[in-house]
């Protein structure tokens, strides 16, 4: 495909005004900032892959064509993350076949034969590319969601030390499994660090309370009191008393209250102190 | 079901439900539909713990999940929500042993089948091994 190469070697500027073009038509609300970041882009790719049907027999496939994929995807990453639409970018690159197929159609002074065959490479090419581009955009979002959930996951589970030996978690959101393990495990770690004796799990904030959700409270009641402490759940809404009644969930083992304050109240209970007490800054 | 000549258009809602997420959307959908057609928050509450015992069940014993479906119907003096959780997975052996309070194959409470029968009106469970479950419930407005 040398001569397809060539072609694009000497039309490059007029491919990628073209294709300019195309990208301010498709994107019309993008930023000016990331457009000067996506024509550089858009360079690159023309450039890699000008230099790719130069080189090689334009089969899309194999070792050359990879640094002409990655660009693809770098592009596509870019594309993602300036919030254009997967449907967006990949007309985005699809557009090139129509660009450089007319490119072709009016340099070329060679046989249909010979034109023929440059469509088909162009063509494989460029559809491989913009199958490239939707896999990478796809990864992008995903990695986006992913992080998004890790950040969440990092600062929904406060362990605060409220008193001495007393320790609060107020529990924000719904609770799923992997937010049930981590919530046992912070508590746990908490209860050690702080060498606290009682817990005040707060469930305010979390919208409903199944068996599941049940069956992970009295896990952690239950391993909190192996090392020694006690949880008082607060925070069980009417709502939520009425529905565990009725789906006869066992939450005898644990110490509930209605509100955060009679929560408090009853762990200076247990720990024989008063709130009026001085407190104790050490041992 | 017959239908009153007064009864307006269903408001329905379907979730596929595959993995933890999905459950919590199903039961946001459940609530907010109980709520539109004046439940009370109570009812609301139930009906949304139903929906989240019967989506989690579909997440841990189907491989390929499977469908809630909510039909919520308004009628003059009184609304019922109709809620079918389905799914093709391996169907249950033993319905009346899976009834029962403290049975559970995987771990749980055991209470999850069971509470759900009496956070609702009516409660009709069908399996077959190999094809799948079919839970139908009604829950109603008086």
């Amino acid at each position: 495909m040398h001569g397809l190469g060539q072609i694009l070697l000497q039309n490059r500027s007029g491919v990628l005004d073209a294709w300019l073009a195309r990208l301010r038509d498709t994107a019309p609300g993008a930023q000016p900032a990331s457009l000067q970041l996506l024509k550089l882009e858009l360079g690159t790719l023309v450039e890699k892959l000008t230099a790719y049907f130069l080189a090689g027999d334009g089969d899309g496939a194999g070792p050359a064509f990879k640094s002409v994929e990655e660009q693809a995807a770098t592009i596509s990453a870019a594309c993602a993350r300036d919030g254009l639409t997967p449907m967006e970018t990949a007309t985005l690159i699809l557009s090139l076949k129509t660009i450089a197929g007319e490119l072709l159609d009016r340099e070329t002074s060679a046989k249909a034969t010979e034109l023929y065959r440059m469509r088909t490479a162009l063509d494989a090419g460029v559809d491989r590319l913009a199958l490239i581009t939707f896999a990478a955009f796809v990864e992008t979002r995903e990695e986006i969601i992913k992080r998004q959930g890790r950040a969440l996951l990092d600062l929904a589970t406060p362990a605060l030390p409220i008193w001495r030996h007393i320790i609060l978690m107020p529990l924000v959101g719904v609770i799923d499994t992997q937010r049930a393990r981590q919530v046992m495990e912070w508590l746990l770690e908490a209860l050690a660090r702080e060498e606290a004796h009682i817990a005040i799990l707060d469930v305010t904030g979390v919208p409903l309370i199944d068996s599941r959700v049940a069956l992970h409270l009295t896990k952690t009641v239950e391993a909190a009191r192996l090392l020694g402490s006690r949880v008082i759940v607060t925070g069980i809404s009417p709502d939520a008393a009425q529905t565990l009644v009725k789906l006869d969930v066992d939450l005898s083992s644990m110490i509930t209250r209605g509100t955060l304050r009679a929560g408090l109240a009853e762990a200076f209970r247990l720990l024989g102190r008063h709130p009026k007490d001085p407190i104790e800054t050490s041992l | 079901m017959s239908r009153e000549p007064d009864v307006v258009q269903p408001d329905a809602v379907t979730v596929t439900v595959t993995t933890e997420i999905d459950v919590a959307e199903a039961r946001q959908e459940a609530r907010r539909l109980a709520l539109r057609h004046g439940f009370g928050t109570v009812r609301a509450h139930g009906l949304a713990t139903a929906v989240s015992e019967l989506a989690m069940n579909l997440v841990l014993h189907t491989a390929r999940g499977g469908q809630i479906r909510l039909t919520a119907q308004d009628a003059a003096e009184a609304a019922v929500i109709e809620l079918v959780a389905e799914d093709d997975g391996p169907g249950i052996p033993d319905l009346a042993r899976a009834m029962e309070d403290g049975f559970s194959t995987r771990g749980g409470l055991g209470c999850g089948l069971a509470g759900t029968r009496r956070l609702v009106d009516t409660f009709a469970i069908t399996s077959r091994v190999g094809e799948g479950t079919r839970i139908v419930c009604l829950v109603r407005r008086p």
